[in-house]
């Protein structure tokens, strides 16, 4: 047993250190430097790398309902950075070597496992896309490999590489793929940052934006308005619904994406598996619990409800890849809200309205970047609005003017 | 000798006469036919079916409803599989699950004495210093977690799936449901009534409503005779309704079969589910709720061993007592929580039976047997205020104990429809509102326990579904249910802790509380914190309590607390039934049979299969170099029956064809071909394939095999918008395709016998003509795809595998060799020809892959020209070029990199070793600077081992296209 | 899962539909500004309410026009997009090919 857990055992009532993770609630204050509207892993990972990083600390995150309620709560935690995009690979390694860490900063443990993620090819068209994923991961310094049936058979001795009509051609073996405990990435983010004074407002929904002469002024609440400096919107599902409020539109679409858990077994499978022709990925937690997940639903949907067709495709395409998971039993189903974006990449940075900044357009890949989003909105509010250099590819302007950064590909069922 | 059970009227499950036997933990245990698992095992005294997920404690049922976690076993093909799903005779091998050692010494169970160590979210304070010690730990805990293990050797079985519709479904065939599904049908609907039990009757089967108990038989007979006698009822029993989705779709599970229910209207007559009362070791196996020793004396005959003592938060409880003291168990005493029943007549029927009362009291404390696996005897305590008790205890010996706290209202299939759970601090009890159009609740989920009011209410519910179903039906009664049956505050803290709240998680009092101390307050917080309500049971016998004492924690109200949102399924289901059986439909060309007897080596294309070439994998490069040979050298077939194809007809067909493809169509001439090549509105290059204008009013166009319904689909789509006067059929499947290419492919057809004259001169490169090949009739075209002369012939699918057969032996004198679709990749890549989706990706624009000679930037409108010119005013990014290198150089694969100052600017989307040229030929993006014949550009290759190559003028194979034009 | 109103083939579950975008109006091609063009391609009416969208019955092909709330899932009218698109459209700028 870790010498850690020793001092718990002193049998009180109330075995933990003695200031709460997150504090209470408390009344808002008239006026904020920084606000930051959403309480998700993206909202308060700003929150700490502001206060921890740039000592700014008079910084409120509102959130609607709970912190990291959202697609932080919902997401299935893969962390990856093998995409296809010179733009892409760099901002996502950039997030994977932070995750790494993550744990010893916070001194909270976030459950971070390398396991490696692989990724089936089914046909030639698949296999010649992960090669070019695997160079430009590797040029990166990503350690993403071609493996052939030989090699897969070797990781993942339990899978199916026959699969009817789609036998298994090749893999992309990306060995910095892992997963996290996500919840807990969010709570040592709010713990980092309320401990350094950032004020965390759950139950708190922003219902408008106020500006003056193009600038943000403040934000309107259920709970009353705020004047603040600068602004941050990190809601991703309904992104484009919070900038309406702040005059403005998105080119973003938001999809429901569904995902589901067996009960937990004993461990058998480490690495992430997914396939891009199955639409399908199938992962095991710590806990043992096998979690899939696939596509996105077919149409556009405000709404987090589950669906049975969706599930049904689900679960075939997981049984012809283990089909002993047949004989496994479904615990759960939920749904989260996914702001995609017509590139499959991310809005990031300056906007149209003045010291209002993006966090946006996070569609399926939002969790793995949540350490370098955070520190990259960081570093542009300290900046007072410098776009820092790995994110100046995702900006808004980029659809004006048809220049995409395009991860279709890359992100289809892997997220 | 076959165990003792009670006689009739208990054990309506069992067939006393069949005896069965299976093995458990390696010891065969006895039961009877209509036994499940659990009711057999508790037959013989065995209540230790499990080891609990974080503790490793020792568990038995709770609910022996298989809706608690505690009898979660191992089969040999399964894990966690529910002790009362599995019927006692179809086992053979099961065993307990989750320990090192064996079910009644589990190593593991060392963590239950480290329990102060573990406490709630430890994993979260620890495991993790020095950086990289989490990668042990997380093997350690992964270990001890998890349950049962899974089979990896097993295979999927044979299981279905079937439609079923109905005006109503009603879901739950206890007393509420049986007549709201009377009332339905009576008034005219068509009924659907499914039920988790074998028996029709619910609760009536085996709870006692009342101290008379006079009617409940009689009522239980009428009603069940007269659903099972109605004509427009279908009963669907051991079925459980697992979700409610949109628009009453249910999915009902019953064995190995999936019903997906579409109902117009829908009753929930679901029931309710007892609640446990939370003190030190209430997870002892041999403590039950009360309608689990019910269902066991009831349903299975099972007396369990006494004596038994009887923790009461209601009337129900003192009801359990009479019935099982009637059966002959021994009654050790009935606690009651409270300071009297509402029932004033009960204290005085327990001690007609000679059974101690002791009121206002709680069980404090359980202590376990001997073995420390089994219940041995319990503390009571005087309640002094809420949740705190006395200084004088009372101690009893028991082997079992019986609880009631109270009813939470089986709440999952109406919050999946949206429901919101609303708490009553009068009757402590939660209640649903807001249910969704159509749905209807009945009973006691409806808050209604008095089996009168029951009764009404559910014809009340069916008389609801009537009226949204537009039939005729009567005033709904009045429904008046006084009875309370939960107990506000059925929770005791122990200085020691282990009062359970969550049994599948191992959680205590402290757990939670501590949760909300550390600042995870909302309940949704508290759930993924402490892990409350995620197990198998998904909060059943938890979220009750969890609201309570959060609510307490956070001085909000239980209402404003709340519980977390019931997601699907309502009970584990199995993936192997949702799954269901496996189609995998591909379709195949009228030449298939032909294709594998050549012995082909079959890819997938799209949903179709096609030789990539003939002859074994091993020799591939050799296999394709031949055929290569013959295309080139002689005359080759190919089947591109995959190839999309759609009929234009009607007056505006060029004008159409004029807006969907990049090119001009008006002015194409009648019998010729032109390339048509269709942007998206985002100006990306998506699709291409060959019109032929076959008529003033008449085209047919290909697309790619993949991209064929796609194109289909948005060509109707701009036309319901544009309204042109023509009509759009898609034809790909009416026909079939074979490319006949080569020096020789003129000789093969006019072999065949070929009414069309072939001449250059009147048949030239890219026209088209209908006629008879070999007696079939078809469109020819003169395409040049491969770079040689060559003729696709288009014939109903019907005659196509003929016509193959009639050019083959025609072919024979020219030595004609059919290839496959890599060989046909290497021929169009000599031509520098691209392929759509290989050579360009999601953002190739016309400029970029050198089709600008392809766009008619004159004419007013095709889909995506703003963009088009938008992106073609750009400076261009990359441009896909030819490059060349000797067969020395390593050869580099489609995907490696093209870099420039050590940057990426672009990749190799196709290269191959050409035997036609004797060298390696490829595309490439590369920058727009390098892309001139005279650069040389660098690709990293295979290891990282850089080349330069030369950039090459495209066509590398026959530049002057002298062969195609012969 | 949800039932479509199919304004040919009636009441079908969703599952025989296939999502094919809004209904958008395009702006004049030769005309627009880059922006404007760029926002018809890019953008879509998100806001939370009533869409107007393009559906297809994908065993009939049939294309028709449904009102749905995109949060809420309620299909408020489905119907033949001729009541929308009545008139021919022509596009008139420009010269013709060669």
């Amino acid at each position: 047993m870790p010498l850690g857990l020793l001092k718990y055992g002193r049998g009180s009532d109330y075995p933990f250190e003695r200031q709460p993770d997150l504090p209470g609630p408390r009344e808002l204050k008239k006026h904020y430097d920084v606000v930051i509207i959403g309480g998700g892993g993206h909202g308060v990972a700003t929150a700490y790398y502001l206060a921890k990083y740039h000592g700014i600390t008079n910084v409120a995150v509102l959130e609607k309902a709970y912190l990291g309620g959202g697609n932080t709560a919902r997401n299935t935690a893969v962390i990856r950075s093998n995409y296809l995009t010179p733009e892409g690979v760099r901002f996502y390694s950039a997030s994977v070597k932070l995750y790494e860490n993550l744990a010893n900063e916070f001194d909270f443990n976030i459950m971070y496992s390398q396991r490696g993620q692989l990724t089936l090819a089914h046909t030639d068209a698949t296999v010649r896309a992960f090669r070019q994923r695997a160079e430009v991961n590797k040029h990166f310094g990503g350690r993403t490999e071609m493996i052939d049936r030989q090699s897969i058979a070797e990781l993942v001795p339990c899978l199916n590489l026959d699969p009817a009509q789609l036998p298994v051609l090749a893999g992309l073996w990306h060995q910095d793929g892992a997963t996290a405990r996500h919840d807990a990435v969010a709570w040592g983010y709010a713990r980092g940052a309320t401990q350094r004074g950032v004020e965390l407002h759950q139950l708190t929904e922003v219902t408008g934006i106020e500006s003056a002469a193009g600038q943000v002024t403040g934000v309107v609440t259920n709970r009353g308005k705020i004047a603040c400096g600068t602004v941050i919107q990190a809601v991703a599902g309904h992104s484009a619904v919070m900038s309406q409020k702040a005059g403005f539109p998105l080119p973003i679409v938001a999809y429901p994406l569904q995902a589901m858990v067996t009960l937990p077994v004993k461990p058998f499978l480490n690495p992430l598996v997914s396939s891009s022709a199955l639409h399908c990925y199938v992962q095991q937690t710590s806990r043992g619990e096998i979690v899939i997940g696939g596509g996105s639903d077919p149409y556009p949907l405000y709404n987090s409800r589950a669906s049975l067709p969706l599930k049904e495709s689900l679960i075939a395409s997981a049984v012809d890849m283990f089909p002993f998971l047949s004989e496994m039993r479904l615990l759960r189903q939920w749904a989260g809200i996914t702001d995609m974006t017509a590139d499959y990449s991310p809005i990031m940075g300056l906007s149209p309205l003045k010291n209002y900044y993006l966090d946006a357009g996070w569609g399926t890949w939002g969790f793995k970047a949540t350490p370098i989003c955070g520190k990259t909105m960081a570093e542009l509010v300290a900046s007072g609005g410098e776009v820092p250099t790995l994110i100046q590819p995702f900006t808004l302007e980029r659809f004006d003017h048809f220049q995409q950064v395009n991860e279709m590909g890359a992100t289809a069922a892997s997220h | 000798m076959s165990p003792s059970r009670l006689e009739h009227p208990f054990g309506q499950l069992i067939d006393r006469d069949t005896p069965v036997t299976f093995e458990f933990e390696g010891e065969t245990v006895q039961g009877y036919a209509g036994d499940n698992v659990a009711s057999a095992l508790i037959g013989e005294g065995r209540w230790l079916m499990s080891r609990s997920f974080k503790y490793h404690r020792p568990r038995g049922p709770l609910s022996l409803a298989g809706h608690d976690a505690n009898t979660l076993i191992q089969t040999p093909t399964a894990a966690n599989r529910l002790a009362e799903d599995l019927m006692a005779k179809d086992q053979g091998t099961l065993s307990g699950q989750n320990y090192l050692g064996s079910l009644k010494f589990d190593y593991y169970s060392l963590l239950d004495r480290l329990g102060r160590f573990l406490p709630v979210g430890f994993y979260y304070r620890a495991f993790f210093k020095p950086r990289g010690m989490w990668r042990f730990w997380e093997n350690v805990i992964r270990n001890a977690a998890g349950l049962g293990v899974a089979n990896l050797e097993a295979t999927p079985r044979y299981t279905d799936k079937q439609y079923l519709f109905c005006d109503v479904a009603v879901i739950g065939a206890g007393p509420a449901g049986l007549n709201a599904a009377l009332t339905a049908a009576t008034g005219g609907a068509e009924v659907l009534l499914v039920d988790e039990q074998e028996l029709l009757g619910g609760a009536l089967t085996y709870h006692r409503f009342t101290l008379e108990d006079d009617s409940r038989a009689q009522t239980l007979k009428a009603l069940s005779n007269a659903v099972a006698n109605h004509d427009k009822i279908r009963v669907l029993t051991g079925a459980t309704c697992n979700a409610w989705f949109s628009d009453h779709y249910l999915p009902v599970f019953q064995g190995d079969r999936l019903y997906k229910v579409r109902a117009k209207t829908c009753v929930l007559a679901t029931g309710s589910s007892e609640q446990p009362v939370v003190f030190r070791n209430n997870d002892l196996p041999g403590i039950v709720l009360c309608s689990g020793l019910e269902r066991l004396m009831m349903h299975h005959g099972v007396c369990p061993e006494g004596p038994a003592v009887i923790l009461a938060g209601n009337d129900d409880a003192y009801l359990t007592a009479i019935t099982a003291a009637e059966a002959g168990l021994s009654i050790a005493g009935v606690v009651d929580l409270r300071s009297e029943p509402d029932d004033l007549a009960l204290p005085a029927a327990l001690s007609e039976l000679g059974i101690t009362l002791y009121q206002s009291a709680t069980v404090y404390e359980a202590h376990s047997d001997k073995s420390g696996a089994q219940l041995g005897a319990v503390t009571i305590y005087p309640i002094e205020s809420e949740g705190k008790v006395g200084v004088t205890p009372t101690h009893l010996e028991c082997r079992l104990l019986a609880m009631s706290a109270g009813f939470m209202p089986a709440y999952q299939l109406a919050c999946h429809g949206g429901a919101k759970l609303a708490y009553h601090d009068d009757k402590s009890e939660f209640t649903l509102t807001e249910l969704p159009e159509g749905m209807h609740l009945a009973g006691s989920v409806n808050s209604t326990h008095d089996l009168k009011a029951v009764c009404a209410d559910g014809r009340n519910a069916g008389r609801g579904a009537l009226r949204a179903l537009a039939l005729e039906t009567d005033n709904d009664e009045t429904v008046q249910c006084e009875r309370h049956v939960n107990h506000p505050w059925p929770i005791f803290k122990h200085p020691k802790g282990r009062e359970f709240v969550d049994f599948d998680e191992d959680l205590q009092i402290k757990d939670i509380i501590n949760s909300a101390r550390l600042g995870y307050r909302d309940i949704q917080l508290v759930k993924r914190y402490s892990t409350v309500g995620m197990g198998p049971s998904q909060g059943r016998h938890s979220a009750l309590t969890t609201a309570r004492l959060i609510a307490d924690a956070t001085e909000r109200t239980v209402t404003e607390t709340g519980v977390t949102t019931a997601r699907p399924p309502v009970k584990p289901e199995s993936l192997g039934v949702l799954a269901g059986r496996r189609f995998h439909p591909i379709k195949k060309t009228p030449m298939d049979q032909r294709h594998l007897a050549l012995g082909a080596h079959m890819i997938p294309a799209g949903s179709w299969r096609r030789p990539a070439f003939y002859g074994a994998l091993d020799h591939r490069a050799a296999n394709i170099a031949a055929e290569a040979h013959a295309v080139r050298n002689g005359v080759g077939m190919i089947d591109v029956s995959t190839l999309g194809g759609i009929e234009l007809r009607g007056p505006d067909a060029a004008e159409f064809m004029n807006r969907i493809y990049t090119y001009g169509f008006l002015k194409q001439p009648v019998g010729k071909t032109r390339y048509a090549a269709l942007a998206n509105e985002q100006g990306v290059i998506i699709d291409d394939g060959v019109a032929a204008r076959l008529a003033e009013d008449h085209f047919y166009v290909t697309a790619t095999t993949t991209g064929v319904d796609r194109v289909y689909s948005e060509m109707l789509r701009w036309n319901a918008q544009w309204r042109l006067d023509l009509d759009i059929a898609q034809v790909t499947s009416a026909y079939s395709a074979v490319n006949v290419a080569g020096p020789f492919s003129r000789d093969v057809l006019e072999q065949a016998g070929c009414n069309i004259e072939l001449s250059s001169e009147s048949f030239p490169y890219l026209a088209c003509r209908e006629g008879m090949v070999a007696g079939i009739p078809a469109r020819l075209m003169r395409v040049g795809f491969v770079g040689e002369l060559g003729f696709e012939l288009h014939v109903p699918s019907l005659m196509a595998q003929t016509l193959w057969d009639k050019l083959m032996v025609a072919g024979e004198p020219f030595n004609i060799k059919p290839f496959g679709v890599e060989t046909q990749r290497l021929l169009r890549l000599e031509k520098g020809h691209i392929i759509i989706g290989q050579d360009t990706d999601g953002m190739s624009h016309p400029g970029e892959v050198g089709l600008a000679w392809a766009i008619n930037r004159k004419k007013a409108f095709f889909v995506g020209r703003r963009s088009v010119d938008i992106l073609m005013s750009q400076p261009l990014k990359r441009q896909l070029v030819g490059f060349t290198l000797s067969p020395s150089a390593p050869k580099p694969e489609e995907g490696h990199l093209v870099l420039r100052d050590g940057d990426i600017v672009g990749t190799v989307t196709s290269c191959e070793y050409s035997p036609t040229l004797a060298k390696v030929i490829g595309l490439a993006y590369v920058h727009p600077d390098d892309a001139q014949p005279d650069s040389e550009v660098t690709i990293r290759t295979a290891d990282g081992v850089c080349v330069q190559a030369p950039i090459a003028t495209l066509p590398f194979y026959d530049p002057g296209n002298a062969r195609q034009q012969l | 899962m949800k039932i479509m109103q199919c304004p040919l083939n009636g009441p079908r579950n969703i599952s025989e539909f296939v999502y094919g975008g809004q209904v958008e109006p395009m702006p004049d091609p030769q005309q627009c500004s880059d922006k404007d063009w760029a926002s018809y391609v890019f953008y879509d009416n998100n806001a939370i309410g009533i869409v107007r969208e393009w559906w297809q019955h994908a065993p009939s092909s049939y294309w028709f026009i449904a009102e749905r709330h995109n949060a809420s899932d309620d299909i408020l009218r489905t119907y033949d997009p001729g009541e929308l698109f009545s008139e021919r459209v022509d596009f008139t700028t420009g010269e013709n090919e060669p």
